[in-house]
């Protein structure tokens, strides 16, 4: 039993550093934008995409791949925020105009690739072998998930506490018309914090790829819940985001032990509209991000 | 000059109705339906263009007039099926209405076939109501599940012989008849059985739960290829030393692909494979292989065999319009194709004989005996 709950412990943590990664993106550019990017989860299927290019296409290692997914999304999203964010964003009405072509933009990117590359489904070769303690097995993907994924989140704290751009960010979050006063180019922020959020979806999304295959239609799979996650967590809460992801991720394997899979994923559904009920903000309170 | 010009265009005009004369018989339309933007559908399709080819390099049907196609998409939408369908019907006038891969399509179009006296061959669509209308010019080429569940049932339970059973299916009426059905060959043997969402693609959880109910063989019932492979790759992640089976009509080189190593030793069974050791089936995989650069499964098979069937039926009857006559010669004609010797019940269900038990070794579908 002890060894059944430890390994669907580790499944639980892969799922949900999936989970924290895209919801932090997700949450951060709510928090300095105020806007809801629909586009995340398109960030996130082109890093899987990109993987798949480099990897089986290209035949190049799998750590090119995830550089690469990184300046790719990273670009994509330069674009994106030049033709459907920044212009629209201080319009009246902006965020939810913004919601929209973000949306457009989501539509765009999963019909281009379904037109180019078509809906088949692809494996990515990422660092083959497994670690196993008696019959629990950690695959060496998996790992690299989780690892990656917390020296990722522990940069991205220190980069937010530490750092000039860290503080702008946070500062921006906090008020823009306030940064503004105290002489913050609040645009490049934005632009910044938008792009490197992306970047971050597309490195999930190579990460993620040898877990659980390429499809064109991953990147919607993972949008609803990381939009679950912000919402429970706070939106715009960096914090929230992490603890809510990872959490989902533990819970959803914990009670597939001892509910039927569907079951379980609707309490846990439930439970969170529960705690929307009783602390609307979310679990993280407002915007720190 | 100008008289040359004109001698010249005179000749080229003559040139150009002579060679239209050798071509002018008019050429017998056939409609195809399908969710023809996916792969799926695409891979019909392309089954059926390559019958339409190669029936025209013989020289045609009805005293030598070509088969020409009229494809449309469906989109896997019964409205747009419908609407296919119709547009075949009454505007391009075609007798004959091939293929589709979903039955809700399929039971849709049933109707409106019957209401214009056509002829309907289903390709892909499992589900068994689409024979059972009443209407007795539609015909069915796939099997059915319950066909597949008889004919692997038997494979299970003498040749398997598994002590404990997991079940992980899909949560669509597919994967609960599977569940049903498995739970009532084996009864209590059935230690685990569970479905997931159409949209799930991490299954360690699952087969976490699955390993540990004790079970030595596990059957995956779901038709999602990166479903199914992802299935498959956690089974060996998570070194599960069971054996593993597929349930029959599903597994294709594409989820192979998508399993890579963790696929070999996969059990399941199907109607037809590419290997089949027959001068047809070595005839059609060499065309195909030709037209299009890479070898046919089922999918393309069934699509080759509609054409095939449907033109050579009315071949047959003598008439391309008779819908009475060219039903008839669907229905009492044994045809000769690739998978073998296809016969259709009086319901219009297409039979072959019992289904091939396949094995993934090296990577392909290989036949295995019992």
């Amino acid at each position: 039993m002890t060894e059944l709950l430890l390994q669907q412990l580790l499944n639980g943590l892969t799922q949900g550093m999936a989970y924290a990664l895209v919801a932090l993106g997700l949450t951060m550019i709510f928090g300095v934008l105020h806007v809801i990017n629909f586009a995340h989860g398109e960030f996130y299927m082109l890093g899987g995409l990109t993987a798949v290019l480099v990897t089986a296409s290209a035949g190049l290692p799998y750590v090119v791949a995830i550089a690469l997914a990184i300046v790719l999304v990273g670009a994509v999203a330069w674009v994106v925020d030049r033709i459907a964010v920044a212009p629209v964003l201080d319009k009246r009405d902006g965020p939810s105009t913004v919601l929209l072509a973000t949306f457009a933009v989501s539509l765009l990117i999963h019909q281009g690739v379904l037109q180019s590359w078509g809906p088949t489904p692809a494996r990515v070769e990422g660092i083959p072998g497994a670690i196993s303690v008696g019959s629990i097995v950690l695959g060496h993907q998996r790992l690299l998930v989780l690892v990656t994924g917390m020296a990722l989140l522990v940069s991205i704290e220190l980069v937010l506490r530490r750092t000039v751009i860290g503080k702008k960010i946070r500062a921006l979050a906090q008020s823009a018309y306030a940064a503004q006063v105290v002489g913050i180019d609040t645009a490049r922020v934005r632009r910044t914090t938008f792009i490197a959020a992306a970047a971050l979806a597309g490195l999930t999304g190579a990460l993620l790829s040898p877990v659980t295959l390429f499809t064109p239609a991953m990147g919607q799979h993972v949008i609803i819940n990381a939009f679950v996650v912000v919402v429970i967590g706070g939106m715009g809460s960096a914090t929230g985001a992490v603890v809510c992801g990872l959490a989902l991720g533990v819970l959803e394997a914990l009670a597939s032990i001892y509910l039927p899979q569907e079951i379980g994923t609707a309490i846990i559904y439930a439970l969170l509209l529960a705690a929307l009920l009783v602390r609307p903000q979310g679990l993280f309170g407002s915007a720190r991000a | 000059m100008r008289r040359t010009v004109r001698l010249i265009s005179l000749l080229a005009g003559v040139a150009i109705s002579s060679m239209a004369l050798a071509q002018t018989k008019e050429p017998i339309k056939i409609g195809v339906i399908g969710p023809t933007k996916t792969l799926v559908g695409k891979q019909g399709v392309q089954g059926a263009e390559l019958a339409a080819e190669l029936i025209n390099k013989e020289g045609g049907i009805l005293g030598g007039r070509p088969v020409q196609l009229v494809v449309y998409d469906t989109n896997f939408a019964p409205a747009e099926g419908v609407a296919a369908v119709q547009r075949l019907l009454t505007q391009d006038e075609v007798k004959i209405v091939t293929g589709e891969v979903s039955s809700s399509v399929a039971l849709a179009a049933v109707p409106v076939v019957q209401a214009e006296d056509a002829i309907y061959i289903a390709t892909v669509p499992k589900h068994p109501d689409v024979t059972k209308s009443g209407y007795d010019k539609i015909f069915r080429l796939n099997s059915t599940t319950a066909m597949d569940a008889a004919s692997f049932d038997q494979f299970l339970t003498q040749t398997v012989k598994p002590e404990k059973v997991a079940v992980i299916a899909e949560n669509s009426d597919f994967g609960r008849l599977t569940i049903d059905n498995l739970k009532k060959l084996f009864g209590s043997k059935v230690v685990f059985a569970e479905s997931y969402g159409m949209q799930q693609n991490d299954f360690n959880s699952m087969v976490t739960n699955a390993r540990a109910s004790g079970a030595d063989l596990v059957c995956v019932a779901g038709s999602n290829m990166e479903q199914y492979g992802n299935i498959l790759r956690s089974l060996a992640d998570l070194n599960f030393q069971g054996k593993r089976c597929v349930m029959p009509g599903i597994l294709n080189s594409q989820g192979i692909k998508v399993a890579g190593k963790s696929a070999e030793g996969a059990m399941s069974a199907d109607i037809y494979l590419p290997s089949m050791d027959s001068e047809a089936n070595r005839k059609f995989v060499s065309a195909f292989e030709a037209k299009y650069g890479n070898g046919p499964e089922k999918i393309e098979l069934l699509g080759f065999e509609s054409i095939w069937i449907a033109a050579k039926a009315m071949d047959k009857a003598g008439s391309a319009t008779d819908a009475d006559k060219i039903a008839a010669a669907i229905r009492e004609t044994p045809w000769e194709t690739p998978r073998g010797k296809v016969t259709f019940d009086t319901s219009g269900q297409a039979k072959s004989g019992d289904l091939i038990r396949l094995e993934v070794r090296e990577g392909a579908m290989t036949p295995i005996r019992n």
